[in-house]
């Protein structure tokens, strides 16, 4: 899965993307566990973060697979 | 409802028109403009970041829901990215509805649905009196190398179609919900989950009895309806009304017509005797297991009512391709404005805009400055993201004038040259870079080029990473001859299709001067391959052709 980082989160994390290629499909519990693994510095945004799937804000109980496209939203400011 | 929804490097236009609809009294329009401070400290200047694909649909979708309460007919959002400065628009949005109050309600609504939840960033403030400053991640300006004789030399079209198949790859699928597909090639195999229908049918209006019953007179035991299944063994000299569609209620029954019998209360008696059963027996029209769809078809409406017909309701599909298109050069102004001696107008956004309307995609569009570090600021600003884009185009400046760009501009973005000449006219010059999975073309910056050079390497590419059929040249005859000079190069001639009464393609080559002559873009649907120093070939000659309809994915 293709996972892209956003705004105050590309310098947290370094880069603006990361190619993950989980065994099975992960619940957001799992994911934000493999994320904070490879990028500790993203705990402190956790609580302001939220997670889409294929360009959708994803539910508490979404499954991400290895073909999604996931994205981590921090507070927006468009307009 | 009509909603247009785009994100834009470039200044928004000063004048945009309503939409031309009979029935709308109101039309709102809203900029909202960079102030001059941020946080309380003077600014010169704001850069915006956005998640494009997101939120182009976040905010077509927050359109949407507010239309429910507040009536709208059309709706335009201009966003825009990069580097804005001090009292230019960073949004814009047009709303038209049929009295002025739903438009005022939508619009603020609106605005607070944005700020909450469209992925779109101000990213960073620029103090004032500070130069644009390039971002980190902009590398310095490689020099194109030199005496790279393989990018060089002239490509035959034949060469320049297979090195873009052999360059270009499938980019990865994903499961994506049937309402969301069409147009994209399905990656998998789909077969039936059950046999179709799933039990015997009724093909008529009538009355089920069992194969073979001679009874004189049927007792009508129950009635079945197309939505209700009751599963009952009949005996004989029992009857079911059934309704055309009804799933019969056991196996080995056949339908008498209701115009074949005569029912007195609930007795019914056979009055005309007819050989066919009247059924449509499980799995006739398919067996569970057996492949409804095959991977690389492109979902048209009859592919998707297949899918939701099996219950395929996530297939696994082409990504929606992100495009970025960017045209150059200074000469060029907006459709909408007058040129000056020297200037033309800018016609290739919208042609490339029309050209894959059937494509899946989200196309961005941007105007790049000529001066090239001016031009890589706003390409930095907009698409340096690995998954900002999955193919670009850049129109112009890919010839060898002072300032032509293109080369180093996709070399400068990491991408590696394919091959840069091309021995087909018109179509020169025509770049190909690959990085990874992503695609970028440089592309003749005028008209008839563009459109030639988009349908036979365009689309080539277009086919690789979606996964579909590449366009395929045909045969077909010459209406008209075809008054060429012998030329050098192999030429990709427009030309007019039509099918004569008798079924057979008749091709009418149209006028065209030279690559600059737009004059036959609107009724050109064909492309006649001529081969190098030909010259003219006579009425009714049998040629090959690219039809340029419906080609992509077929």
């Amino acid at each position: 899965m293709r996972i892209l980082f956003f705004a105050q989160l590309k310098d947290v994390t370094g880069c603006d993307a990361v190619e993950l290629s989980p065994p099975s499909p992960l619940n957001c519990e799992q994911l934000w566990t493999m994320l904070l693994e490879k990028f500790p510095g993203l705990r402190g945004h956790r609580g302001n973060v939220r997670l889409t799937r294929n360009w959708e804000y994803a539910d508490a109980d979404a499954q991400f697979t290895n073909t999604d496209e996931v994205a981590l939203i921090p507070p927006v400011s468009g307009g | 409802m009509e909603i247009e929804v785009q994100l834009t490097g470039s200044p928004i236009a000063e004048k945009i028109s309503p939409p031309r609809l009979a029935a709308h009294g109101a039309w709102l329009e809203f900029r909202g403009a960079v102030r001059d401070e941020e946080n309380g400290k003077k600014i010169s200047g704001l850069e915006y970041e956005a998640y494009p694909e997101m939120a182009v649909r976040e905010i077509r979708r927050i359109i949407e829901s507010l239309a429910v309460t507040h009536p709208c007919l059309a709706a335009k959002v201009i966003h825009r990215v990069g580097l804005i400065p001090v009292g230019e628009a960073a949004i814009y949005v047009g709303i038209a509805s049929r009295h002025r109050a739903e438009a005022i309600a939508l619009l603020g609504e609106f605005m607070n649905h944005l700020k909450q939840g469209v992925p779109i960033w101000k990213r960073r403030a620029l103090p004032i009196g500070a130069r644009l400053s390039q971002p980190q991640h902009v590398e310095t300006l490689k020099p194109a190398a030199a005496g790279a004789s393989h990018t060089a030399a002239l490509r035959s079209l034949d060469e320049v179609i297979s090195e873009i198949q052999s360059r270009c790859q499938p980019l990865p699928g994903l499961h994506a919900p049937l309402a969301e597909v069409f147009g994209r090639v399905l990656r998998e195999t789909v077969c039936a989950p059950g046999d179709l229908p799933p039990v015997d049918r009724s093909t008529r209006d009538g009355y089920a009895i069992l194969n073979g019953d001679e009874s004189e007179n049927y007792q009508v035991v129950d009635t079945l309806h197309a939505a209700g299944w009751k599963p009952r063994q009949l005996k004989p000299g029992e009857a079911v009304r059934v309704a055309t569609g009804a799933s019969l209620p056991c196996e080995n029954l056949r339908v008498v017509m209701q115009e074949s019998v005569e029912r007195t209360g609930n007795q019914i008696r056979i009055v005309r005797h007819e050989s066919a059963t009247n059924i449509s027996l499980r799995g006739e029209d398919l067996r569970a297991g057996e492949p409804l769809l095959h991977g690389g078809t492109m979902l048209n409406a009859g592919a998707l009512a297949i899918l939701a017909t099996a219950g395929h309701v996530n297939p696994l599909v082409s990504p929606r391709l992100r495009v970025l298109h960017f045209t150059t050069g200074d000469e060029i102004v907006p459709p909408d404005q007058t040129p000056k001696p020297g200037q033309i107008r800018d016609s290739n956004s919208v042609l490339i805009r029309g050209l894959l309307q059937n494509v899946p995609c989200d196309l961005r569009l941007a105007h790049l400055p000529e001066d090239f570090e001016q031009a890589k600021l706003l390409v930095s600003a907009f698409s340096l993201q690995p998954s900002a884009f999955d193919l670009l185009l850049v129109s112009g400046g890919a010839s060898v004038g002072e300032k032509d760009f293109t080369h180093p501009l996709l070399e400068w973005l990491g991408f590696e040259i394919a091959f840069s000449q091309v021995n087909v006219r018109p179509g020169r010059p025509l770049i190909l870079g690959v990085k990874d999975s992503r695609v970028a073309f440089g592309l003749p910056g005028n008209p008839l080029s563009h459109f030639v050079c988009f349908h036979f390497a365009v689309a080539t590419a277009l086919a690789r990473m979606t996964g579909g059929a590449p366009p395929k040249f045909l045969r077909g005859r010459l209406a008209d001859k075809l008054d060429d000079k012998p030329c050098p190069r192999e030429t990709l001639w427009p030309a007019k299709l039509e099918i004569s009464p008798d079924a057979t393609v008749r091709l009418h080559p149209l006028a065209w001067a030279n690559s600059g002559n737009v004059a036959c873009l609107a009724s050109a649907n064909a492309l006649v391959r001529v081969p190098a120093n030909t010259g003219p070939v006579e009425q009714f000659a049998v040629v090959d052709f690219l039809p340029l309809t419906a080609m992509l994915g077929e």
